[in-house]
Parts: structure tokens; C-alpha cells; sequence
């Protein structure tokens, strides 16, 4: 049907086009001249591309041989890091679909913490899949339908060849320490990995809830120090705060007092100062007496402060607010060590830790309100000055530890506190579900040889998207064959005859060259629900960006 | 019309003013029109695609919901904004089938066009659509079916089926099996009076898969900002007491212009007790009642969050009016503005308060709430966008259900009524005669737009299965539509693709009555836009007017 010129419009980008019977052109969206749109196969390729540039950049990074990025940010500030979510959230991509991948990679990591770069690349395979299928004819969402159906496949057969690892009680803390360990094989820490998954497991088993596998990352701190090396690093039971002593001459170090159990901390709220109605006041002083009075009045106040606090029977102070120096003398007389300008969360902390309460009033101060410390000491660093002011914790049983981080320079440390969080969430995840599967790509691999062969039974166009899925989860351990020198499509053949073969998923890519396949025996795990978040999460994304096939770009405007 | 440029012109508007008029406006106008639905097209139906729209300030929406996407096209056209008004209302009314409407508006003004440039007039058109729209109306009542003598749990299965039929062109598709228990569970939590869908909490937690969504048969919001002390309190209860108030817990002045003039240095350590003492006896009068959990619309400051965390008692403050509303409504109770008079009937109560981590933050969850009036889902998802889509999804269904709920009626989906309408008013058409003969017979061929469309997007071959359904309805089977599963045609009704008869009822009117709007409008004034920073993007006003280029 020959249609009328006047048809062709819906090319929102030209707006010169737009024109109605008389030839005038007209405008039916706002800026329509910068409004950039594509669609249809153009769209979905340029989407493939971009999602595909971005699995390419990061790539590099997955495996225990993976390297390292380095990324600059506009104001000179260095990082360096081989965590996905890090590298995709500091490099402020433009691209639409690209910025759906680094939220992809972003919700791995708020949701399980590890596997961030794993998930990105899956997703880029498997848009990468499915934009051959596209050009073979293949209705877009029906591949995402089949992807659906694949990723069930996947999961089911992954739930099949879990290993329970709780079942153990004594085996079950080797095995948070291995998870551990294998999380941090590709971080800058592997060499001093050990000594971190060690401390990535005391911290979490110190504050998880056993019965409610219930783990609050709000009570584990991560806190770093330029200086000295990454084998220095260690777990306080307890808090570390950036403050010390108010007073130079205060002792450095407060152990408990004779006869007592431990440290009495009083945690306070209220500052040291006379205390002043909230609402608006003003004291007219008419003569000397009054002044005089104001002066003596202040000063009782002092005293009395002081008094409350030795009264009931506190050694150390910690104080949310700052005292002037009338006040830090008179605790420096009464022999009160002081900390003042303590942030509310590290109070909360040293509340937790020691088991006080905090106290919002002079006049609550009781005893009972106090907490219980084995010490309080301040730490310095090398030759400089500044100094940390270390809360530890005595043998009571409440949760919360630091984790205290040195490194040489402030990009190690920062990459160790990245990589650190995310043993710390890899033990989490196991606390909660304490099923593994085997790394080192030998989970994918066997989803893959179980995806393929449920391809066969598919009926019509899933039998496509089956294959297509299984081959986008080959693609990991290639990867990491890759990176880790090896030859690729050798070690995946011969890893996929071996699981086979022996009806085991153990057989994995050997990263380290430590000359065996067997993952169990080279103890490299990872938790199930990572795994599983892993491919849910990359199917759901691979679904929405096939989905679209329209893109409506608003312009900037032009200055 | 041509004079050239020497003649005399008398302005009778002010300058700038851009006016046109006549048949060709019209025209105009339609086109316009057509480039709207053109965009939409693509989006209708189970293996429609989605759309994604980057707004000027650079944010990104992933959408198939037609009202979302007309809303963030930022139409400025007109007439074509008609459009985007009827899917806007559809999407008020009844929620879903809003890319249906502003479709079939569009489809109607194409087959009105043929007409007007032949020269009828548009009054005769307009006169047509509506004995149409009303014979279909009144056809889609005669034909649906009613369904509310059916037993108790059939009523379940009929608002699932419903409900999926909702889902099935969204990005839940493949999970719908989850959500429609989620939606109807959801809907069916509500007062069934009133149903009103804003008490159904939905909070949107980015990270998780979608099928970690969750339903809560109460309430669930996100930890509020908290003061030291905070982590001391503890986190779960079992049938806890909760008080939910409105006052600011805090040490502060009372009144904000009020001033104190101290006389005595000894009085002023008076006024200091005594504001302690104001706050000191709220908290008391607080614990007193006896209750486990504290609430307020306020900020609860530290003083009192450690007085509480000290007797064990849980509280939250700053809690928004919506979750709070909802909590009411959840817990039963009543929010008290003063401390001093609670009883205990004040007092609401749940089965179990916990909080837990969800994603990266912490949520405070009330289950298992006695007099639940309300419930909270709560969404997950790998991305923003893709919660965001979800939560449309889940509206436009929950929209469905609540409808379904109130009306129960329903008929065929997937081009099924559609084809039968468009079959009867065919039929009638042939019983009268002259130019409405025409026009009513348009009607009925703009009406199959639905299930040609519904075939394009699927990639089925569309003259094929239109002529087969036409073929169908004739031999009457008339729940007749598109299978998307075989790629071909067969029983929709019993297939279980329905749709609330008042969505299509809906549906047609607002499309009919928006292309009889735009078929009256001949002429257009529009005044000088006033200076805008996109000023110079317009093109230079009074350009070419009347002059053929």
C-alpha cells in the first residue's frame, strides 16, 4: 500500500520530517530535534556491544590470576582493585545498557558480597548468545523465555550437587576458613591469605546470631592504617577509635584497678559543661554578687560532674562531645582518663563491646550503666604522630571486633579492606546457608553439561536458547583458564569429559597450577547462594535488555 | 493565497501566535497522533518489547506500560497530548490496558482519516464512532461473563487468571506464577469494602532475584534513622505491644519563640531540671503502658533511645506517615499525639517483629498482624530499572484484581473480544444504510488493530491469523483469539486469558471519545511560548504559515 508521504514520521529524531498537509512542520515531542532514538535489531545490537565492552574490561580481572585495574578518578584519587563492583562503580560509563550492568554487579554485591566481576561477564555471554540467535531470527523475548527455562535447569542441577558443609560442627569452621580463602585467591591479599580468611572468620563467627543466622556487618568495622605491612594487620575484640587521650599527660594505657575484673568505661552523651535549658534564656547579671554567683555556680557544676563520674566508679571516660580545658584539667586532677568527640556509631560500638550503657545525664550515672573492658590503650604508628585509641573487649560475650588493616600505601589498604568485605560476606552467606559447590568454575561446568543435555528434550525454539546458555556458562572457566595462562577450549573439554566421566562436578580449572582438577581437594569453594544469585541475577538482566528494542534519548541541551 | 510579500497583513493576533486551521489541521492533528501510538505499538502484548526512555536529567526507565512511557515522552503536541491524557485516565481508572487505549485511539483517527479526505465531515464521523462505541459497549456486556455465583475458591482462581492475564506482557512474564499469588494474596489482604490499593506497602530493595521478593502479611519499612544506643535495643519480639505516636521525643525547647528570663543563677539549674523532667515523664508515662515497640512520625532523639534500650524496649523514629498509616492499619491501634492518656486499647499488637537484612540494608518487618488491613511486598531485583519495572507490573495487576474483585465480569483476552465485536458491529453495519454504514464498519476494522498488533510483535504472520480468527467469530466461537503458544488461533476463555469486562469497556470509550475530541478540533491557536530556555529549539514562530514549501 503505496501510503501517504506525510506517513513517515515516526522518526522522532527528524524533526524537519514531521510536516503535516501543508507542508508546515511540526513538533509533537519537547526537543524532539536532540531526542536520540533507536530501535528494533540496531538497538539490541548496540545494547550487545556495550554490555559486551564492559564484560571485556573487567574480563582480565576474574580468577585467582586475574590482574589488577588501576582507575583515576577526576580529582587524582588512585584505586587499584580487582573487585568487579569497584572498578564498574568508578568508571562512569555513559552508556544505558552498560549502566545496567553496573548496577547488575552492584546488587551481587549488596546482596552476596563476592562474585561481582562473575556475574557481569556471565551476563555480557550470555547477551552475547543471544544476539546470534537474534540474527538467526529468533523472536527476542522468546530467547529470554528459553534462557528463563535454562537458568531453572541450571539452578535445579546445582542444588543436586550441593555439599552441606554444617552438618559437622567442627568441620564446619575449616570450611568457612577455605571459603574464605578461596574468595581471597584473587585479591591483592593472596599472599598473606590465610592470616585474612582467619580473620574474616573469627570476625563473623564473633558476631553472628546462631539461631537466626543472622549476621549485623554494622558490628564488624574495618579500619586501616597506612604503615607497615599487610602480614601486621590483626582482629581487635573490639573497637578501635581515630581519637586519643584528651589530655597529654593522661596514662597511655588504662588496666584495670586492683581487685576489679576489668576496665570501668562510663559512655556519656552529655557534654561537660554547665547544662543549659533548651529554650531560648537570657540571665541578666545586675551586679558583681550575681557574676561572682554565675562563676561559682559553674565551677559546682564542674565538681559535681566529676564527682558523679567518680562516684560511680569509672576509670575511663567517653564522651560524645567536647569538654573545654577547665574541665579536661580537673579529670586530668582526678585522674579520669578522658576521650571526647567520639562519633555516635563508634559510641554505640564501645557500648556494644563493652556491654555499658550509654548515659545522657550526669545524674543516671550509676554502676550498673558501665561498661566492662580488659583494657584501654592508645596505639602509634612508626614515627608518627597520630595515634589510635584501642577499646578491648575483656572475656565477656557480647560482639563486636575491628578489623585492623596496615598496608604500605593507602591503595593496598583500601584493596585489602575491598577484599576483606567480601571473604567477610562469603562467610556470612555460609553462616546463613551453608551449602557449597565447587569453584574454580567447576559449578558453572557442570550446569553447562546438564543445560546441554536438556537441551535435546526441548521442544521448538528453547532447544536453541538451551545450547546458547549452556555455552554462555562455558565462558567462565575459559575465562579463567585464560587468565591463568592456560589453554582455554583444552581445559574445558578436558574438565567436561572428566565431570562426565566420573559423575562428579569437583573437576575444576586448576588457577594456581597446583597440578590437580579435583576442587574438592584443593578446597576451593564457594557458597551455593552466591552461585545461584549469580544466574538468576544475569538471566533477569539478559531478559530486560532483550526486551527493549526501543531507545528514546532526551538531549542535552546544547549549551 | 500567495501574494507575495508585499501584502498588507492585518495582525489581528499577537505576534508569534501560531494559528491553522481547517481540514488540514485535522489531518495535522491525526498524524500527530499516529506518531505517538506508532511508538507504542510495539509494546502490546506478551512478546511486546519494553522501551527505554533516558529523561533529560539522565534518568534511565525500562518500561512496556503505556501510560509510563507517554508520560516520560514529554509530548507537547496538542493533539497528541489527548493521548497521553486517555492513558493516563485508563491508568486511573482501571490501571491497566493503557497501551491498549491510546492503540486504539490512534487506529480509530487512521481509518477516520480516508473519510476526511474525501471530504465527509468530521460530524458525521463523530456521529458514527459513537452509535458504535455504544453497540460495542453494550455487545461487550451482553457477551461477558459473570462469574460471582461461583463457590468461594473458584473466586481465587478467577483473580489469578486475571491477574496473569496482566502479567502476561510485562517483564514478570516468566515469574507470574509467583507474583499473581503474591498480587491476589495482596488485594485479597485489603478491606474487601474498600479496597484501597494504596495500603498495600510496596518497597523496592535493589539486589536479590526476583523470585526473592516477598510477601508480608503486615508490614515492613526501612530502619530509620537511628542515635547511639540504637544497637542495644533488642530486634525481635513475639506479640509485642506497640505504641505508635506523633511527638518528638527529644530534649528540646517546647515552644520555638518562647524565652526565659532567669532572675537567679539558682533558678537556672530549676529550668534545666525542668525540661528534663518534661521529657523524663513522657518517656515514663511511655514505658508505663507497658509496650515493647515505640513508634513515632517524629525523630526519637538519643536521650530517649537509650532510656528505651536500657528498659528493653524497641523504638523507631522519623517512621514516614504512609508506613505508619500502614502500620495502624496492620497492628490496629491508633496514633496518640500526647503521651500522657494511652490505654491500652491504644495499643496495637502483631505476632512476631524482627529486624532483618535484606540486601544491604535492614528492614523492620511486623508479621502475622491480627486485624491486617494491609500488606507490604517487597520487591527484588539485579537492577533499579528492573525493580521499578516489576513494581509497575505488580500495580497494573493489583489494579486488575482489585477490579475483577469489584466487578465480576469478565471476557476473553488476546484479540478474543476485540475480533467478536468487531464481527458484530460488521454485521450491523449491513443492516443500515448510507454513510454510517461506512463509518461503523471502519469502527469494527480499526477494532482488529488489537490482534494484528498482538501478532507483529510476536512475529506471527498476521494476515494469516486474522483471517482464520475472522473465519472463527463468523462460525461463532466467539472467545476466539491469538495462542501464543502454538502460534496460532484458539479458545481464549478457556485458556484462561481474561480480563475484567470493565477494562474494554473503558477502553473503547476513552479511544472513542478522544478521536471524536481530536476529529472536532479544526482549528489551533496557540499563544507565543514565553521565554523558556528551550526557546530556541522551537522552530522561529509564524515560519511558513500558509505557504506551501
Amino acid at each position: 500500500m503505496a501510503q501517504p508521504r506525510t506517513m513517515d514520521m515516526p522518526d522522532l529524531s527528524n524533526a524537519i520530517v514531521a510536516q503535516d498537509e501543508m507542508g508546515r512542520p511540526f513538533i509533537i515531542v519537547r526537543d524532539q530535534g536532540n531526542k536520540q532514538r533507536q530501535h528494533g535489531l540496531e538497538a539490541k545490537k548496540s545494547h550487545i556491544l556495550a554490555a559486551r565492552s564492559v564484560a571485556s574490561i573487567i574480563k582480565t580481572s576474574l580468577g585467582p590470576r586475574g590482574l589488577d585495574k588501576i582507575l583515576i578518578s577526576p580529582d587524582g584519587e588512585i584505586t587499584i582493585t580487582n573487585d568487579g563492583a569497584t572498578i564498574l562503580s568508578q568508571m562512569e560509563l555513559e552508556n544505558e545498557v552498560a549502566k545496567l550492568l553496573v548496577q547488575l554487579s552492584k546488587s551481587q554485591d549488596d546482596e552476596i558480597g563476592d562474585g561481582t566481576t562473575g556475574v557481569v561477564v556471565l551476563a555480557s555471554a550470555l547477551l552475547d548468545q543471544a544476539l546470534e540467535l537474534i540474527e538467526k531470527g529468533i523472536h527476542p523475548i522468546k530467547i529470554a523465555n528459553g534462557f528463563d527455562e535454562a537458568a531453572k535447569v541450571a539452578i535445579r542441577k546445582l542444588e543436586g550437587s550441593t555439599d552441606d558443609v554444617a552438618l559437622n560442627k567442627s568441620e564446619f569452621h575449616e570450611y568457612l576458613f577455605k571459603a574464605a580463602k578461596t574468595s581471597l585467591g584473587s585479591k591483592i591479599v593472596s599472599k598473606t591469605h590465610d592470616k585474612f580468611a582467619n580473620m574474616a572468620v573469627d570476625a563473623v563467627t564473633a558476631v553472628m546470631d546462631e539461631e537466626r543466622k543472622d549476621v549485623q556487618f554494622d558490628l564488624i568495622k574495618l579500619e586501616g592504617r597506612v604503615g607497615g605491612s599487610l602480614e601486621e594487620s590483626s582482629l581487635i575484640n573490639g573497637v578501635i577509635i581515630d581519637k586519643d587521650f584528651s589530655h597529654p599527660q593522661m596514662p597511655k594505657q588504662v588496666l584495670p584497678k586492683e581487685g576489679e575484673t576489668g576496665v570501668k568505661v562510663a559512655i556519656l552523651t552529655c557534654p561537660f559543661e554547665p547544662p543549659k535549658p533548651k529554650t531560648k534564656h537570657k540571665l541578666d547579671i545586675s551586679s558583681v554578687e550575681e557574676y561572682q554567683k554565675l562563676q561559682n555556680y559553674e565551677q559546682d557544676k564542674f565538681k559535681e560532674m566529676i564527682q558523679y563520674v567518680k562516684d560511680s566508679g569509672a576509670d575511663v571516660v567517653i564522651c560524645q562531645w567536647g569538654f573545654d580545658d577547665e574541665a579536661n584539667h580537673l579529670l586530668l586532677q582526678n585522674k579520669l582518663p578522658a576521650v571526647r568527640w567520639v562519633g555516635g556509631q563508634e559510641l554505640e560500638l564501645i557500648a556494644i563491646a563493652t556491654e555499658g550503657r550509654i548515659v545522657p545525664r550526669f545524674q543516671d550515672l550509676s554502676k550498673e550503666k558501665l561498661g566492662t573492658c580488659k583494657r584501654v590503650y592508645e596505639v602509634e604508628f612508626g614515627t608518627t604522630r597520630d595515634r589510635m585509641l584501642v577499646v578491648e573487649q575483656g572475656a565477656t560475650n557480647s560482639k563486636t571486633v575491628t578489623c585492623f588493616i596496615r598496608g604500605s600505601n593507602k591503595m593496598i589498604v583500601d584493596e585489602a579492606k575491598r577484599a576483606l568485605h567480601d571473604s567477610l560476606c562469603v562467610v556470612r552467606n555460609l553462616v546463613k546457608d551453608s551449602r557449597v559447590v565447587y569453584g574454580g568454575g567447576a559449578a558453572e561446568v557442570t550446569m553447562s553439561i546438564a543445560v546441554s543435555e536438556e537441551a535435546d528434550r526441548q521442544k521448538g525454539i528453547d532447544q536453541y536458547a538451551f545450547r546458547a546458555f549452556a555455552q554462555a556458562l562455558d565462558t567462565i572457566p575459559m575465562t579463567l583458564a585464560e587468565n591463568s595462562g592456560l589453554d582455554p577450549i583444552e581445559t574445558l573439554t578436558t574438565l567436561k569429559s572428566k565431570q562426565i566421566k566420573e559423575h562428579t562436578s569437583v573437576f575444576g580449572v586448576d588457577c594456581l597450577g597446583k597440578g590437580s582438577n579435583n576442587m574438592k581437594e584443593l578446597f576451593v569453594v564457594d557458597p551455593f547462594i552466591g552461585k545461584k544469585q549469580q544466574i538468576l541475577l544475569a538471566t533477569q538482566l539478559c531478559r530486560m535488555i532483550l526486551k527493549i528494542d526501543n531507545v528514546i534519548i532526551s538531549g542535552k541541551d546544547a549549551y | 493565497m500567495n501574494f507575495g510579500n508585499q501584502t498588507p497583513t492585518i495582525v489581528v493576533l499577537k505576534e508569534g501566535t501560531d494559528a491553522s486551521q481547517g481540514r488540514g489541521q485535522i489531518i495535522s492533528n491525526i498524524n500527530a497522533c499516529m506518531a505517538v501510538q506508532e511508538t507504542l505499538k510495539p509494546t502490546l502484548g506478551p512478546l511486546g518489547s519494553d522501551i527505554l526512555i533516558v529523561s533529560s536529567n539522565q534518568k534511565t526507565t525500562i518500561s512496556n506500560d503505556g501510560a509510563t512511557i507517554l508520560k516520560l515522552l514529554d509530548v507537547v503536541h496538542p493533539a497528541a497530548k489527548t493521548l497521553v491524557d486517555i492513558s493516563r485516565a485508563q491508568d486511573a481508572e482501571v490501571g491497566d490496558g493503557t497501551t491498549s487505549v491510546t492503540i486504539l485511539a490512534g487506529e480509530f483517527m487512521k481509518e477516520a482519516k480516508p473519510f476526511l479526505e474525501e471530504g465527509i465531515s468530521p460530524h458525521i464521523i463523530i456521529k458514527g464512532y459513537r452509535k458504535a462505541v455504544q453497540l460495542a459497549v453494550s455487545k461487550i456486556k451482553e457477551l461477558a461473563v459473570d462469574i460471582t455465583n461461583n463457590k468461594e475458591q473458584n473466586n481465587r482462581q478467577l483473580l489469578e487468571r486475571c491477574a496473569k492475564t496482566a502479567m502476561s506482557s510485562k517483564l514478570i512474564h516468566n515469574n507470574s506464577d509467583f507474583f499473581v499469588k503474591m498480587v491476589v494474596d495482596s488485594v485479597l489482604s485489603l478491606d474487601q469494602d474498600e479496597l484501597d490499593e494504596k495500603l498495600i506497602g510496596i518497597k523496592k530493595i535493589p539486589g536479590g532475584a526476583m523470585e526473592e521478593s516477598m510477601f508480608i502479611d503486615g508490614v515492613a519499612f526501612e530502619k530509620t534513622f537511628s542515635y547511639a544506643g540504637f544497637e542495644q535495643q533488642p530486634k525481635n519480639f513475639k506479640n509485642p505491644k506497640i505504641v505508635s505516636l506523633n511527638i518528638e521525643l527529644e530534649l528540646k525547647a517546647e515552644k520555638d519563640n518562647a524565652e526565659v528570663r532567669v532572675e537567679h543563677v539558682e533558678d537556672y539549674q530549676a529550668i534545666v531540671d525542668a525540661e528534663w523532667q518534661i521529657i523524663l515523664t513522657k518517656l515514663e508515662e511511655i514505658e508505663k503502658t507497658g509496650a515493647n515497640i515505640v513508634l513515632s512520625k517524629l525523630p526519637i532523639g538519643d536521650l530517649a533511645t537509650q532510656y528505651f534500650a536500657d528498659r528493653n524496649i524497641f523504638c523507631a523514629g522519623r517512621v514516614s506517615s504512609d508506613d505508619m498509616n500502614r502500620v495502624i492499619q496492620a497492628v490496629g491501634g491508633s496514633v496518640q499525639s500526647t503521651t500522657s492518656d494511652i490505654q491500652p486499647e491504644h495499643l496495637g499488637t502483631c505476632e512476631t517483629f524482627e529486624e532483618i537484612q535484606i540486601g544491604s540494608h535492614r528492614y523492620n518487618l511486623f508479621k502475622g498482624c491480627p486485624e491486617a488491613k494491609t500488606c507490604t511486598l517487597l520487591l527484588r531485583g539485579g537492577a533499579e530499572q528492573v525493580i521499578a519495572e516489576v513494581e509497575r507490573s505488580l500495580h497494573d495487576a493489583i489494579m486488575i484484581v482489585k477490579r475483577a474483585l469489584q466487578n465480576k465480569i469478565v471476557v476473553a483476552g488476546g484479540g478474543a473480544i476485540e475480533m467478536e465485536i468487531s464481527k458484530y458491529l460488521r454485521d450491523y453495519s449491513k443492516t443500515i444504510a448510507g454513510k454510517q454504514q461506512l463509518i461503523i464498519n471502519a469502527f469494527a476494522k480499526a477494532l482488529e488493530i488489537i490482534p494484528r498488533q498482538l501478532c507483529e510483535n510476536a512475529g506471527f504472520d498476521g494476515v494469516e491469523l486474522l483471517n482464520r480468527l475472522r473465519m472463527a467469530h463468523f462460525q461463532g466461537e466467539k472467545w476466539y483469539g491469538i495462542d501464543f503458544e502454538t502460534e496460532s488461533i484458539g479458545d481464549n476463555y478457556n485458556k484462561f486469558v481474561w480480563e475484567p469486562a470493565l477494562v474494554k469497556i473503558n477502553a473503547l470509550s476513552s479511544a472513542t471519545e478522544a478521536t471524536n475530541l481530536i476529529l472536532s478540533i479544526d482549528e489551533t491557536i496557540k499563544n507565543k511560548e514565553g521565554e523558556s530556555p528551550n526557546a530556541g529549539m522551537a522552530p522561529p514562530p509564524g515560519r511558513g504559515r500558509g505557504l506551501p514549501m
